[in-house]
């Protein structure tokens, strides 16, 4: 039997708006809030209500049988509140079918493991409360910010609560010769792990709509007989897992609804259920269904889902995401010690990690991507904005 | 007495540098009854008549052509911008000429330029061979040149003044057609802009109009010993006349302070010329030693991202920062929000960044390389590429908050009395003696 797990990132940043040195001591907003309002908006009607609805006729109609997971930062609730409160309802709906597993992570979408664990700790209780209270569910699932993971890692969230599995990118230097569709155990075999097959998950992300794919169009037909000849590597009975993990905004925002994608999704779990080989199960069910030992995996070194390095450099490459990231987290230990909850919940929507994805200066196929989802002209006008924006916060203390 | 005065910049309509000055030129002459009839590379055919000191605001216009005067006279603007609109001047150089014309302008261009081959001495030829550029800038250069002709015969005026090179074809035409004399003012060289040898046309250009001119004036000692040893112009025709200012001298505002810890600001283009790499290595030595002060270089410029690429890698925090661009207002509240000032030009002909922060009361620390270093006292003078002396001296004035209030209020008195009205009592000077009417 293969499983398909599909678990879909909904995350939205508080963008920062054209901050001056000017601006700075003037007590200021450093958000955009007509910005801000206009994307969530947007991505709300093209995204997340008619694919909410979507899943929410397909969860109806298998009778528990259609299972997905999401992973919805804090940021991203916080503004369906403010400027969309028809998703947050569309997604409480999703929530009381209990067909829905909700994963646990850093409610600001931060990158506070690599710099400040006790941060990092903090912001993941701060999301667990979150999701409890407005969907109900305690995670028992663990993503990290942009799938960031190494061994470390595991360690933190095994000590907190509630916490069995954890995700991350099904990297080829750290799999080697194993494949991403076996359940695995981190490497001291407390927790569970899933790992991305991102070469499917980028077929629907990313390449759907490529007309130069050779692959192109992608049909429901063609995608699940990938899916029953990756099944034909196991020759005894072992479950394996299908680990589909992407953007939700994939689904009408990236991927526009005239690409045919929602038809694809509507259609997928027909033709799924037909082959009496495939089943839809959340990531939590890898603690039911793994009827084997999990091999052990070792992350030496971080990793992620992002560009094609896989690893961090799409956050901490260049000399400006390193001297932001640097002075952030000084500043966040100022503000922090002075004990006013205003500033510190100022800080903590500028230690997301969008904000340093922007200041990215690669180039090639992959700065196409970060230049895609960037408010900015450029990687400095980036930078100078968050550098004045950080620099008015220490001014405030 | 009346001057055909050629410029490139006059604001508001085109303000950089050099636009300031000639304002200050204009308005101080018309101050002592000198009349101006001012021609910038506008779209329309058109000269501006200054004959009272309110026309440097104003900008009455008037048409070479009688037609287009009775058009535009009936014609009803809405405001002065509009009015500009319609006369075609805009902020950024631009040709006018459209490209399916390009060839047969350049021959006409030719031809009109070998009228004038063999009448005189001039180096037309000089003036021809390098004013040949087909990019958007030698265009327009190569339209108001053209265009000289027709003011030089249809105006009147006692003198012609030219300013930079790219007005000095233009003032050699006017001079030949009508036999006036041509002072030559020189804000910048090509030296300055480029930080060493620069476009070989440029320089040409600038070599053959100081030539030809029958006086040039410089805007500092530095910019006069720069184009006596470089383009050998004849010493005994160089004047030199420093720059003034048009600041309005202005009382601290109360506004609460941008920052807490001291401010060290650089203010100018990011580029070459204005050395805003000297004022990052200083100030990766000074936070070494104060960490909390900040420094913020404010401007735009073809360095601007290197020098961001530099601070960050030097990991200077958030103790380095970049305003990007400022307007008239943001440079204001800049200076009002500085402590310490610095100049770290590799070549700057004048400098009026200076004198303006002088008149904020911030202390000064200045470029010796520069004019302005010849024309005020209280201010700190290093030599550019000193770093560790210009850090040195920062320190100083970190350290000692009193004599850093001391020399700002001594400059600001001092910068006081820097006025146009005496720099255009000796430009006035200038064009008696070259008309020889005064034997010097």
């Amino acid at each position: 039997m293969i499983n398909l797990v599909f678990y879909f990132q909904v995350h939205q940043p508080y963008r920062i708006r054209n901050f001056s040195v000017l601006d700075i001591g003037k007590g200021k907003d450093y958000f955009d809030d007509e910005l801000n309002g206009e994307i969530m908006r947007k991505v709300a009607k093209k995204c997340y209500l008619p694919t909410n609805k979507l899943l929410l006729d397909l969860i109806d109609k298998y009778e528990g049988k259609f299972r997905i997971a999401y992973s919805i930062t804090g940021t991203a609730i916080e503004q369906f509140k403010k400027y969309a409160p028809e998703v947050l309802y569309s997604f409480r709906d999703l929530a009381k079918t209990n067909c829905v597993e909700f994963l646990g992570e850093t409610y600001y979408h931060s990158l506070a493991f690599l710099y400040d664990k006790n941060e990092f700790l903090e912001q993941t209780r701060m999301h667990k409360e979150t999701i409890q209270k407005e969907f109900g569910f305690s995670p028992i699932t663990f993503r990290n910010t942009e799938l960031i993971y190494q061994d470390s890692l595991s360690d933190y969230i095994w000590e907190e609560e509630g916490y069995k599995v954890i995700l991350t990118e099904g990297v080829d230097r750290i799999l080697q010769w194993r494949s991403p569709l076996y359940a695995y155990k981190n490497w001291n075999k407390n927790l569970y792990m899933l790992l991305k097959f991102y070469s499917l998950s980028d077929d629907i992300a990313f390449r759907f709509s490529n007309k130069g794919w050779v692959e192109y169009p992608l049909t429901v037909d063609k995608f699940v007989k990938w899916i029953l000849d990756l099944n034909l590597i196991e020759k005894g009975n072992k479950n394996l897992f299908l680990n589909l993990f992407m953007d939700y905004e994939t689904f009408g925002e990236h991927q526009w609804e005239d690409t045919g994608i929602f038809e694809f999704m509507k259609h997928l779990p027909a033709k799924a259920f037909k082959s009496k080989q495939i089943e839809f199960s959340w990531p939590s069910d890898v603690l039911e269904k793994t009827n084997y030992q999990p091999e052990s995996i070792s992350f030496p070194e971080p990793v992620s889902w992002a560009d094609m390095e896989r690893d961090l450099s799409a956050w901490r490459e260049n000399d400006m995401q390193h001297n932001a990231l640097e002075t952030f987290y000084d500043i966040l230990q100022k503000v922090k010690a002075t004990g006013n909850p205003e500033l510190l919940e100022m800080a903590r929507k500028l230690s997301t990690s969008d904000h340093f994805y922007y200041m990215s200066t690669k180039y090639f196929q992959d700065g196409d991507v970060h230049k895609y989802f960037s408010p900015y002209g450029s990687p400095e006008t980036g930078y100078n904005n968050f550098m004045n924006a950080v620099t008015d916060l220490e001014e405030r203390i | 007495m009346k001057v055909l005065m050629f410029t490139w910049e006059f604001p508001p309509l085109i303000s950089g540098g050099l636009g300031t000055a000639c304002y200050g030129i204009v308005k101080g002459l018309l101050k002592q009854g000198v009349e101006v009839d001012l021609v910038l590379p506008t779209r329309e055919e058109v000269y501006f008549p200054m004959r009272k000191e309110t026309d440097v605001d104003d900008l009455p216009i008037k048409f070479i052509s009688p037609q287009k005067e009775i058009e535009f006279t009936n014609t009803v603007f809405m405001n002065s911008m509009e009015k500009f609109e319609f006369i075609g001047v805009s902020s950024i150089p631009e040709s006018y000429i459209s490209l399916s014309e390009v060839r047969t302008f350049h021959t006409y261009f030719k031809n009109f330029m070998k009228k004038f081959e063999n009448k005189t001495r001039v180096p037309f030829q000089e003036i021809l061979n390098n004013i040949m550029g087909c990019e958007n800038i030698f265009e327009k250069v190569k339209e108001f040149t053209l265009r000289a002709q027709r003011y030089a015969q249809i105006l009147e005026y006692d003198i012609i003044h030219a300013h930079d090179w790219l007005t000095y074809p233009a003032g050699v035409i006017a001079k030949t057609v009508s036999g006036k004399k041509l002072v030559c003012h020189i804000h910048a060289t090509e030296f300055d802009r480029a930080g060493g040898a620069g476009d070989v046309r440029i320089h040409n250009l600038e070599y053959s109009g100081m030539t030809e001119a029958d006086s040039v004036i410089a805007v500092s000692r530095y910019t006069a010993e720069m184009v006596i040893s470089r383009y050998l112009i004849d010493t005994g025709k160089v004047n030199v006349v420093h720059n003034a200012h048009n600041i309005d001298i202005k009382e601290f505002e109360n506004e609460k302070r941008m920052f807490k810890d001291p401010v060290i600001l650089f203010l100018g283009r990011i580029t070459l010329q204005k050395g805003p790499d000297y004022f990052l290595e200083a100030a990766k030595i000074i936070l070494k030693k104060y960490p909390k002060v900040r420094f913020v270089m404010a401007g735009a410029g073809d360095m601007e991202k290197k020098i961001i690429h530099k601070s960050a890698k030097y990991r200077l925090k958030n103790r380095f920062l970049f305003t990007g661009f400022l307007n008239a207002a943001h440079v204001a509240k800049m200076f009002s929000n500085s402590d310490i000032y610095v100049l770290s030009s590799v070549s700057e002909p004048f400098g009026i960044a200076p004198l303006e922060a002088m008149s904020y009361g911030i202390a000064t620390i200045i470029s010796k390389q520069s004019g302005v270093a010849e024309v005020i006292k209280n201010a700190i003078k290093i030599d550019f590429w000193d770093v560790n002396l210009l850090s040195e001296k920062i320190i100083e004035l970190i350290e000692n908050p009193d004599y850093r209030k001391k020399l700002g209020e001594e400059g600001r008195s001092e910068v006081e009395l820097i006025k146009w009205e005496k720099a255009c009592s000796e430009i006035i000077k200038v064009y008696e003696k070259t008309m020889g009417r005064i034997n010097k």
